[in-house]
């Protein structure tokens, strides 16, 4: 058996999973919020135009350097972008009119265990992904408006277009 | 008059159209910084339809989600990304890259040409916008599991030490050790293997 073929064969296991986990996950997120981690899941690295982050009902101007905590929602206006890398080197980018929620961040800098849940609802986002998905890859969603991704060890786009229709 | 209005209407609509390249969803799988392909995602319809998933497993390879959900594949190409996408990439954080400083054989003490990478990691630190060294310990096999946790962060903490000794701000500094779990050289348990015992900083 090629590595590919263990690979593909792993997706499509992981796939039945994956979909048995979105209530539970969706679950999760409500409790993580709640519970309203403030410890530090990421930093900004780059970033252009306008760009903010909602945290617990605020909008907070982005800037360089600047800790991300579980549940932010990155904001990019029609001039902006931002570039992030989070704890387990998962390198995320925002394009311009995004928005990007990372609704579950855990990440064990021991074990590399870890799960990472983000939805795109508008924009575009490129991503390389990190330490987790190369431990667990069924450990990472990215979700878009209609399509949830699994990954596993990659890179690559999500692209929104224009306005939802 | 009216005529020549509404064909320029529908002109412009055209054009906007044509313009919009993206149907509603498009998710492009990239090469990897080597240039084959980085891994595979696999694209499925929220709720799960049967049969609806589309995996993406060689570089370029592409899905959209026509405007009735369903997953057309397609393939992209290096220009073509480019044209869309290079103000994106442009904007990508900088790849995490290593450091490593060794142990001399037998002993906790670091080898002679530590000094000079230390140096080094500090030097290419100053050049990153937030940049961080993540500093991570690393042991041999010998001992337990347990045990080998505790010694690598000790590993980590004494080169963090030595890096703010040399001017690195601690707040740029976090530590963590690996414990056994990720040699350089595999070994079978209880084998001591100097090249193993290292410790790696993580610029990113």
């Amino acid at each position: 058996m090629t590595a590919l073929t263990r690979t593909l064969l792993a997706l499509a296991l992981a796939a039945p999973a994956l979909l048995a986990q979105a209530p539970a996950a969706a679950q999760a997120d409500t409790a993580s919020a709640s519970a309203a981690s403030t410890a530090t899941i990421g930093r900004i690295k780059s970033l252009t135009g306008g760009v903010s982050i909602d945290r617990a009902g605020q909008a907070l101007p982005a800037l360089i350097g600047m800790a991300l905590q579980q549940g932010d929602r990155l904001r990019t206006g029609p001039d902006g972008g931002v570039g992030i890398t989070l704890a387990d080197d998962s390198l995320l980018t925002a394009g311009p009119s995004s928005q990007l929620l990372i609704s579950r961040f855990a990440f064990n800098p021991t074990t590399y265990d870890g799960a990472l849940d983000a939805t795109l609802s508008r924009g575009s986002l490129h991503v390389v992904s990190g330490l987790i998905a190369r431990k667990k890859p069924e450990a990472i969603s990215f979700k878009a408006r209609t399509v949830v991704l699994g990954v596993r060890g990659t890179e690559f786009i999500i692209d929104l277009g224009a306005e939802p229709p | 008059m009216r005529r020549l209005v509404l064909t320029v209407l529908a002109a412009l609509a055209t054009l906007v159209t044509g313009c919009a390249q993206v149907p509603t969803e498009r998710i492009v799988l990239l090469p990897g910084p080597d240039g084959r392909s980085s891994g595979a995602v696999l694209v499925q319809r929220k709720g799960g339809a049967e049969g609806a998933d589309l995996l993406l497993a060689t570089a370029y390879a592409q899905a959209d989600v026509a405007r009735d959900g369903r997953l057309l594949p397609s393939t992209s190409d290096a220009a073509t990304v480019q044209r869309d996408y290079a103000a994106l990439m442009a904007l990508q954080p900088a790849r995490p890259r290593s450091f490593v400083v060794n142990f001399s054989s037998n002993s906790n003490t670091l080898t002679p040409d530590t000094v000079p990478v230390l140096a080094s990691a500090g030097a290419a630190l100053v050049g990153l916008k937030a940049g961080e060294l993540i500093v991570i310990g690393h042991t041999d096999r010998v001992g337990t599991v347990e045990a080998n946790d505790r010694l690598s962060l000790q590993r980590a903490e004494q080169v963090r030490d030595l890096l703010i000794a040399a001017g690195v701000p601690a707040t740029a500094i976090q530590v963590s050790g690996r414990g056994e779990r990720e040699p350089l050289v595999q070994t079978a348990d209880e084998v001591a293997e100097a090249r193993n015992r290292r410790v790696e900083i993580k610029l990113r």
